[in-house]
């Protein structure tokens, strides 16, 4: 198979941007080093697949800051938030210490390289649960219609065609509405959880 | 109020997005640093609009990512990369073997309680059962002689059991026919509890006989020929008989007495015996006292009194006779010169408890 050599930052921009291309290097590299640690370290084929996910979409989320700068590898990058990740996912598994991979350095009080990372992506995550949860309590045609918009990347000719609107126009004002819902609906379930 | 609200979800859609005219960019300044419920109203609305972009971009990245892990584990069925799985680490040994201790205690304690209760159970069942089967089995010798013969109606499925005798040393034998009536499988019982599977050659149903032979090819039923012979002709009233059968797994021996020549409605082929029987003894040999077996129980007439009849041996002969068996009776009657004793002791060899089973 012809495969383009890219160079890291070529393939970082690229990831950022959600481009399938460099994705896929970026996959194949990195699944083949980071796999077979995880099956050694207690892990089935299906963890491989959430564990590397994970980890890829935390790197993802570190290249839309625009301070974003990688100080290693994207291999080393990712196999550092994939051990932190797995190590997590056991401590979560059997509520008792967890155990550490004989190659993962020393033990107690250690730091986890990019700990910070994936501790943010955990924290956004949460944060876009949340939002899902309010989107889901929005009702139809809101619902459906945001999410076109916003998780499908649809444009607001597809969705005036999809919903019914006579014209983009008055899909806009509906997509207003329903953000001024959502909004209502968002901030006042995170007040009331205060 | 209500476009009011829309002017500020374009305004933050058209300030997220980098398009605000420098102008109007110095009056949103202005306002949100004078206007503090807009400011939290409009910073609210960017962060909504934000959350809503990135966690919708996100989601397409996982999407893109699941394809690519579909597509690069559909290529090669196995992962392109190889490892040694250690699927129980040392680690999980402690929890692992608490759960198979906790796991095996349960199982065995739960298989203590099912097989003790089971069992009392199943006394009391087979209780039922052997009760069952005596009165059924009684209940179908009475009714095969009250009944006409050729209607000899079927029982319930049960397992039946009788008593045979030999007629020839390599594996042939009779018993009643009512014995065998329906079975699926017929095998035979000595008195050392030993089975061998028999099956059915011929039968007579009139008279209530029926020819088998062991399937086991170089069967034996003792040592010698069969030191009995089977008489031709009825014995005379009076003579004193006696019988060796199987009511139970033991075997019984009981005397008595032909009280008629003819059996049940004057039936010819038949005795009429004073002699105690039970079920499970039909097909038991009758013998007089200088060893000829002159027949075989079939019936009583109730349950309580001594009548039994019994098919006399004439309906052997006659149904050998009758079918193309090549089949050698005894001729030489070595029991004539022994004692009763020692003529029961001889003919212990040669009798059998037949087990019929029925679905």
């Amino acid at each position: 198979m012809y495969q383009p050599l890219y160079t890291e930052q070529q393939l970082l921009a690229g990831l950022a941007k959600g481009e399938r291309m460099a994705t896929d290097v970026v996959y194949r590299q990195h699944i083949k080093i980071v796999g077979p640690w995880i099956l050694q370290n207690g892990g089935s084929e299906s963890d491989v697949g959430d564990v590397f996910q994970e980890a890829m979409v935390v790197l993802y989320e570190k290249a839309q800051q625009e301070d974003f700068r990688l100080s290693c590898k994207i291999g080393t990058y990712l196999f550092a938030v994939c051990k932190y990740i797995w190590y997590k996912k056991l401590q979560g598994a059997q509520k008792q210490p967890g155990f550490l991979p004989d190659n993962a350095g020393n033990d107690e009080g250690r730091d986890w390289a990019y700990e910070d990372d994936v501790n943010a992506y955990k924290e956004r995550e949460a944060h876009y649960q949340n939002l899902d949860i309010a989107l889901d309590h929005l009702g139809e045609p809101c619902r459906s219609l945001l999410k076109a918009f916003y998780h499908n990347d649809k444009s607001m000719q597809e969705i005036a065609a999809e919903f019914g609107y006579t014209n983009p126009d008055n899909a806009k004002t509906q997509k207003y509405k329903c953000l001024n819902r959502l909004r209502k609906i968002f901030y006042g379930a995170q007040t009331k959880m205060r | 109020m209500i476009s009011r609200d829309f002017n500020n979800w374009q305004l933050a859609e058209a300030f997220k997005a980098e398009m605000l005219p420098a102008v109007e960019l110095a009056a949103l300044q202005t306002r949100l640093e004078t206007d503090p419920v807009f400011a939290t109203e409009f910073h609210e609305c960017v962060r909504m609009i934000t959350a809503l972009n990135e966690s919708g971009k996100q989601k397409q990245f996982r999407n893109m990512l699941v394809n690519i892990h579909h597509d690069q584990t559909e290529k090669s069925t196995k992962p392109n990369w190889k490892v040694r799985t250690i699927p129980l680490r040392t680690h999980y040994l402690r929890t692992g073997a608490v759960a198979a201790g906790i796991a095996l205690l349960t199982t065995l304690s739960t298989f203590w309680i099912v097989t003790h209760n089971e069992k009392k159970r199943s006394s009391q069942y087979s209780l039922l059962k052997r009760e069952l089967e005596t009165i059924k089995r009684s209940q179908s010798a009475i009714i095969r002689n009250i009944n006409t013969p050729q209607n000899t109606t079927p029982v319930a499925p049960a397992n039946f059991s009788g008593t045979g005798f030999a007629i020839s040393n390599d594996g042939y034998f009779v018993t009643n026919y009512h014995v065998t009536e329906g079975a699926d499988s017929v095998y035979i019982q000595n008195k050392e509890g030993e089975y061998f599977k028999a099956h059915l050659v011929t039968f007579d149903k009139t008279s209530d006989v029926a020819i088998l032979k062991v399937q086991q090819s170089n069967f034996r039923f003792s040592k010698g020929e069969v030191p009995y012979t089977l008489a031709a002709n009825k014995k005379t009233l009076g003579s004193k008989v006696f019988t060796l059968g199987y009511p139970q797994d033991e075997i019984v021996y009981n005397e008595g007495y032909i009280s008629s020549k003819n059996g049940f409605l004057g039936d010819s082929m038949q005795y009429r015996l004073e002699i105690p029987a039970v079920p499970g003894q039909s097909g038991a040999p009758v013998v007089d006292n200088s060893g000829n077996v002159i027949g075989l129980i079939t019936g009583k007439e109730s349950e309580s009194s001594g009548t039994t009849y019994a098919v006399s041996t004439k309906a052997i002969h006659r149904l050998i006779a009758n079918s193309d068996l090549k089949l050698k009776l005894p001729k030489a009657n070595k029991l004539s010169k022994l004692n009763r004793e020692q003529q029961v002791e001889k003919l212990e060899l040669y009798t059998y408890s037949v087990k019929v089973y029925k679905r």
